[in-house]
């Protein structure tokens, strides 16, 4: 492991206490790796299995995850992890260990997981993003619209059934707004 | 004007002075949104100085500038910002598409949410190569542009090659890049792209082919 971050011992050491304390109470019937890097790769059970796995880390200890880095998804249409369709990907790191730990989701379409942002508010823009991009929708999201592309898109461009090169070219931009999603009808 | 009234400036040579005037006070606005931002930014710095050919001072507010420079990617959802900022300049006005991403859409962001070229929205007088273009030239750029002004030339729309001359013009058959080049602009020493009819600058016969046909 030439990394740098590999080489620091004292993070090795409260990484493999984490892994260990991970690999102990909570894989029990869930499956658990790790990367090249040492990294805890654990895969949730099922949609509310996620939800109480989370709070259960976040209440934890030894762990003390108390920030969420990252959520996204993938298109698992070859089917190489699992029959679900998509995969939720949660990055959370402990700021006090630096320790990081992927918490992996098997989604299938029309599936709903669980909001997080009762847990962490910063989840509500993480989820939009999701949303836009892969069309997953999520169960008690205050305000789930399109955060990236445009409202009037129709798809979902990560998708891999989404034709890469197809544009939708708008002649105006939506004004910018806070409401929910059907957006305002234009008056003018 | 004299103090008495009289003319003292021609109209004949007022129309040259109105020209010399505004190919020599090009203010820019800018509009970077990517990489080729930083490179213009370097290029209105001390270094290289775009002031010493009278296009430093740089305008926010579109309808104090003269001339548009688009610097970077283009978005799908960007582009009616672009297009109503283009609609606010006074004219006259031109513009200056830099880098490829401008230009072209730029070949690794063909993609959903990338405009393929500025020029799909508002029309463009000098496109300035490069990912992204040294700042050399984009003075070159400029300095062509005021060569336009000086002589009134005709914008002309740019030829875009298609899917097939973008893959011939990469191999190292002659007679492939022959069919590209007979469809393509030639820019002369004075800047004027002209389309020389009928000529086939790379002549296949050359190739030892007996028959007078294409090689290929």
């Amino acid at each position: 492991m030439g990394n740098a971050v590999a080489k620091n011992a004292e993070f090795v050491k409260r990484q493999a206490i984490a892994t260990a304390r991970i690999q102990e109470k909570f894989s029990e019937g869930r499956q658990f790796l790790t990367d090249a890097l040492g990294e805890p790769i654990l895969w949730a059970k099922s949609l509310m299995d996620a939800f109480d796995l989370i709070q259960l880390l976040r209440a934890d200890d030894v762990l003390k995850f108390d920030f969420l880095s990252d959520i996204t998804a993938y298109d698992n249409v070859d089917g190489k992890d699992g029959a679900k369709r998509f995969v939720m990907v949660y990055q959370i790191l402990s700021t006090t260990t630096h320790v990081r730990l992927r918490l992996k989701l098997a989604v299938d379409l029309g599936e709903e997981p669980t909001s997080w942002t009762s847990l962490w508010p910063g989840a509500n823009w993480l989820e939009r993003e999701v949303f836009d991009m892969y069309g997953i929708k999520f169960k008690g999201h205050p305000n789930l619209r399109r955060i990236l592309m445009d409202e009037r898109f129709v798809g979902h461009p990560l998708r891999k059934e989404y034709p890469l090169k197809q544009r939708q070219p708008f002649p105006d931009n939506v004004p910018l707004h806070l409401g929910p999603h059907p957006l305002p009808t234009k008056n003018t | 004007m004299s103090k008495d009234g009289s003319a003292m400036i021609y109209p004949s040579l007022l129309a040259e002075a109105v020209k010399w005037a505004r190919k020599n006070s090009l203010w820019p606005m800018p509009y970077g949104t990517s990489c080729c931002g930083i490179e213009l930014m370097s290029t209105l710095s001390s270094t290289y100085d775009l002031s010493r050919f009278g296009a430093e001072v740089v305008r926010f507010s579109p309808r104090q500038a003269d001339m548009l420079i688009v610097a970077g990617t283009i978005t799908t959802k960007m582009a009616p910002v672009l297009r109503s900022i283009y609609e606010q300049i006074l004219e006259p006005k031109w513009v200056i598409s830099m880098g490829a991403c401008a230009s072209s859409g730029n070949g690794i962001f063909d993609t959903y949410s990338v405009l393929p070229g500025i020029d799909e929205i508002i029309p463009v007088d000098v496109y300035v190569p490069g990912c992204p273009p040294i700042p050399e030239g984009l003075i070159h750029a400029i300095l062509h542009l005021q060569k336009v002004i000086e002589k009134n030339i005709e914008r002309t729309p740019a030829v875009k090659p298609t899917y097939e001359d973008a893959m011939n013009a990469m191999t190292y058959s002659k007679c492939a890049q022959a069919a590209v080049v007979k469809s393509a602009y030639i820019v002369t020493k004075d800047g004027v792209a002209q389309n020389p009819a009928g000529q086939n600058p790379i002549d296949c016969n050359l190739g030892g082919n007996q028959n007078g046909k294409c090689c290929c």
